[in-house]
């Protein structure tokens, strides 16, 4: 139903073995890993020239820095075969040495210009094409030297013809995180404007959509975001229309649901109060949004890229839940049957994407915390079972789960007999000797809130030899977990 | 994997917007809160409360699921699950202080802890750690020769091994462990009874032995009423009380009641005078673990 496009694969590019491919990839996740953790991690987007073979790249072998030089000057003498010339040279930068020795030549930036703002419109595409490698390239200062033509590239976001806005706008993706000075003259150029009348006027027009997304989502992970980007970004018209794009079309894919997803997630992580996005349905909207792509998933449908969706609005349906407040959740919500699509989403990718699985659950808990309903549902639903499954499971998940358990508890004490015969204790019992500190600490606070909820429980617990587990604690190392075992002991186990 | 504390922030909104629900609860609810709170009188050391988290951009949460996103900007996409199968299932461990073993299965954990740290006293069927602190527990609680000895000479050996030093009173020892051996001082030793004679014995008991360290009497509570199970002998829980409060007598000026009295008829029919001491060691059924086999060495013949 949804698909992916996957046109844009570096891997054709090279054609290496897939051993390498995966080893390559592995160096290169790592290489990411580290990137997010000095708070650095930035990608660029290429658009691959669809005109052009894929043959044609591997046989020309690069033409190397003499070829630049060479196209420039012809360029600069104003030749007739600009086209031609342009062409060359925007194959020519596809190579980094390329292009580097591109920004080194004197007014080699202020040429492309030039020819940006030329009559010819195929001379006009070259340029931005030329525009566009350079702004990929990963030397750190040749896309900064872009920085005259980005007026020029605003101004163009209007412009008529689809393929040339999507250079125009997948270039300036690439080159606004590169320095703040970038990013300084973009902003004071008007540069979320500019973005939010192009998706406003293009809204029907999705790969223009998909680029608009891409390009605000690097503007977002700025730095300053929070304080200069994104109480612009509220007040026009983008979120609205970010969340329309939401659902993703059958017929183009999930790319730009993608895009405007992840945009809608640096939006809604990076504040506590959320009103804005809130009031405009936000938290509706991804909810509905994840009941449909729960089912999805549950009935296995095999959609290549569906996580890339599905991490995205989980995350802003659980920042959104944090904030919304809690009478008007289930308004917010619409759909009781979250719930079930939460606990699919976790059980779907518990053993493949384990992260993905723990960031469903945290939703789940956010929306339980506080509201009695979705705790009544996820008993009623029958989905307690599931959960008591996946205590078992380490890497954060059961921690998750168990509170969410916790949270039903909390609420009710008929919720913790249902508990109790849906066979938590005995869960308990099991979770009670992980070697997770913050597992058996959860635990013992979960089962003093059902022994405490009726004397059947406590009754229950000392049936199935909760005693001695408890005396065990007596003599743990941690004072948190002696104490607790204690307690409970005395006040309410000893009569049993 | 997780860490503990790592979920800090809380939106300030929740806090309020919690105490709001609160307000408005059900009555089954509001009974659940009142039967919470009137845990807080004594002193209840449960803290959990639902809790909704807000998560930050570069929270560690979200780690995976950024760079599964690059990377598909970067067209380094793969759709298959990487080779590495991910599944990882909770370890268990032995909680036992001092022990730091670690096991796969639930099995192994319930192998390890039943032979070594499964040392029943036969008596009140109190588990121990370790076959040392049963043994020092066994002659502290349910040997009356001790007793007496012990308002003679220092008795209360320090429960560290190698140590060897001894003390008049438990609260010397209490103290020698905290001081010398740095045991915590909030380690449970000692527990006021939850019954009719708590009210008196509770102090003493609390001057005396609370907050010492380790084990061996900290089940004195659950141990006599284990006891009362077995023996359905309400006299016998007298009697082990006696015990303390003799001992705390010893360097207490407070009396207690009629216990002094009682004690000499219950200490005979607490310990069947026929037995040798030793064999409280043995239980009606049979004991694995190096509880029993102790029970038959040399050492005990001197408690006779």
């Amino acid at each position: 139903m949804w698909r992916l496009n996957k046109v844009r694969h570096k891997a054709g590019r090279q054609g290496d073995s897939l051993e390498e491919l995966r080893l390559q990839r592995r160096e290169h996740e790592r290489t990411l890993r580290q990137a997010r953790r000095d708070r650095q991690l930035v990608s660029k987007r290429l658009l691959l020239n669809e005109d052009e073979e894929q043959q044609d790249i591997i046989m020309d072998t690069t033409p190397g820095e003499q070829d630049v030089v060479s196209l420039v000057h012809k360029l600069q003498h104003s030749g007739p075969e600009k086209e031609a010339n342009l062409k060359a040279l925007s194959k020519a930068l596809q190579d980094p040495s390329a292009q580097l020795a591109f920004v080194k030549l004197e007014n080699s930036v202020h040429l492309l210009v030039g020819l940006l703002t030329s009559s010819n419109a195929q001379c006009r595409l070259q340029a931005v094409r030329c525009l566009h490698e350079l702004s990929h390239s990963p030397h750190k200062n040749v896309a900064p030297a872009c920085l005259p033509a980005t007026s020029y590239l605003l101004t163009y976001l209007s412009g008529p013809s689809t393929k040339f806005t999507e250079l125009c706008l997948y270039t300036l993706g690439n080159i606004c995180p590169d320095s703040d000075v970038v990013k300084e003259k973009l902003l004071a150029q008007g540069i979320i404007p500019a973005l939010a009348t192009c998706m406003e006027n293009q809204r029907h027009n999705l790969a223009v959509v998909e680029a608009v997304g891409f390009t605000l989502s690097q503007l977002l992970q700025t730095k300053d975001a929070a304080e200069k980007i994104i109480p612009m970004v509220l007040a026009s018209t983008l979120s609205s229309n970010l969340l329309s794009v939401l659902t993703p079309d059958p017929e183009f894919g999930l790319a730009p649901a993608i895009e405007c997803a992840w945009c809608l997630h640096y939006l809604t992580c990076s504040s506590e109060d959320n009103r804005e996005l809130l009031s405009r349905g936000a938290l509706v909207q991804c909810s509905s949004l994840l009941v449909s792509l729960g089912r999805a998933v549950a009935e296995g449908n095999k959609d290549e890229g569906l996580e890339l969706l599905v991490c995205p609005v989980l995350r802003c349906a659980g920042n959104l839940l944090s904030s919304c407040p809690v009478e008007d959740l289930s308004t917010q919500v619409g759909d009781v049957h979250l719930v079930v699509a939460l606990c699919g989403l976790v059980q779907a990718y518990l053993h493949t994407q384990p992260a993905l699985a723990r960031e469903a659950a945290w939703v789940l808990n956010n929306l339980t915390a506080h509201s009695s309903e979705f705790c009544s549902a996820l008993l009623t639903l029958n989905l307690v079972p599931r959960l008591l499954q996946l205590l078992p499971f380490s890497q954060g998940i059961n921690t998750m789960i168990l509170r969410i358990l916790a949270n039903i508890a909390h609420k009710k004490q008929e919720f913790c007999v249902q508990l109790t015969q849906l066979g938590l204790l005995s869960a308990l019992c099991a979770t009670l000797k992980m070697a997770e500190q913050e597992m058996v600490t959860l635990s013992l606070d979960v089962l003093f809130m059902l022994v405490v909820s009726s004397p059947q429980v406590a009754a229950e617990f000392v049936y199935q030899g909760g005693l001695s587990l408890l005396e065990a604690f007596q003599y743990n190392g941690e004072g948190e977990r002696r104490r607790r075992a204690t307690y409970l002991l005395e006040q309410h186990l000893l009569s049993y | 994997m997780l860490q503990p504390d790592m979920f800090q922030l809380m939106t300030a909104g929740d806090v309020s917007v919690r105490s709001c629900h609160e307000e408005s609860p059900t009555v089954a609810s509001e009974k659940q809160q009142q039967r919470r709170q009137s845990e807080s009188e004594e002193e209840n050391p449960f803290s959990f409360s639902p809790q909704r988290f807000h998560l930050h951009r570069d929270h560690e949460l979200f780690e995976d699921g950024d760079i599964k996103r690059h990377m598909y900007l970067q067209d380094l996409y793969v759709s298959e699950a990487e080779d590495k199968p991910t599944r990882s299932v909770s370890e268990v461990a032995c909680h036992i202080s001092g022990c730091s073993s670690v096991f796969r299965t639930l099995e192994e954990y319930e192998y390890h802890y039943n032979s070594l740290h499964r040392h029943v006293c036969c008596s009140c069927h109190r588990s121990l750690p370790s076959a040392r602190l049963l043994d020092i527990h066994i002659q502290e609680w349910h040997d009356s020769l001790f007793t007496i000895l012990a308002q003679r000479e220092d008795m209360y050996q320090c429960l560290v091994e190698g140590c060897g030093q001894k003390f008049r009173t438990r609260k010397d020892r209490k103290d020698h462990l905290i001081r010398i051996h740095k045991y915590p001082p909030d380690f449970r030793f000692d527990k006021p009874k939850k019954d009719k004679s708590r009210e008196t014995k509770t102090q003493q008991q609390k001057d005396a032995t609370m907050e010492v360290v380790d084990d061996v009497c900290e089940s004195e509570g659950v141990c006599e009423v284990m006891c009362n199970m077995l023996s359905d002998q309400p006299e016998h829980e007298e009697s082990m009380e006696t015990h303390v409060s003799e001992e705390e007598a010893a360097g207490m000026a407070k009396p207690t009641k009629d216990l002094p009295a009682a004690a000499q008829g219950s200490d005979s029919t607490s310990s069947a005078p026929a037995k040798p001491q030793y064999s409280y060691r043995v239980p009606p059924a049979v004991c694995f673990g190096h509880g029993s086999v102790r029970g038959f060495r040399g050492r005990r013949g001197r408690r006779k």
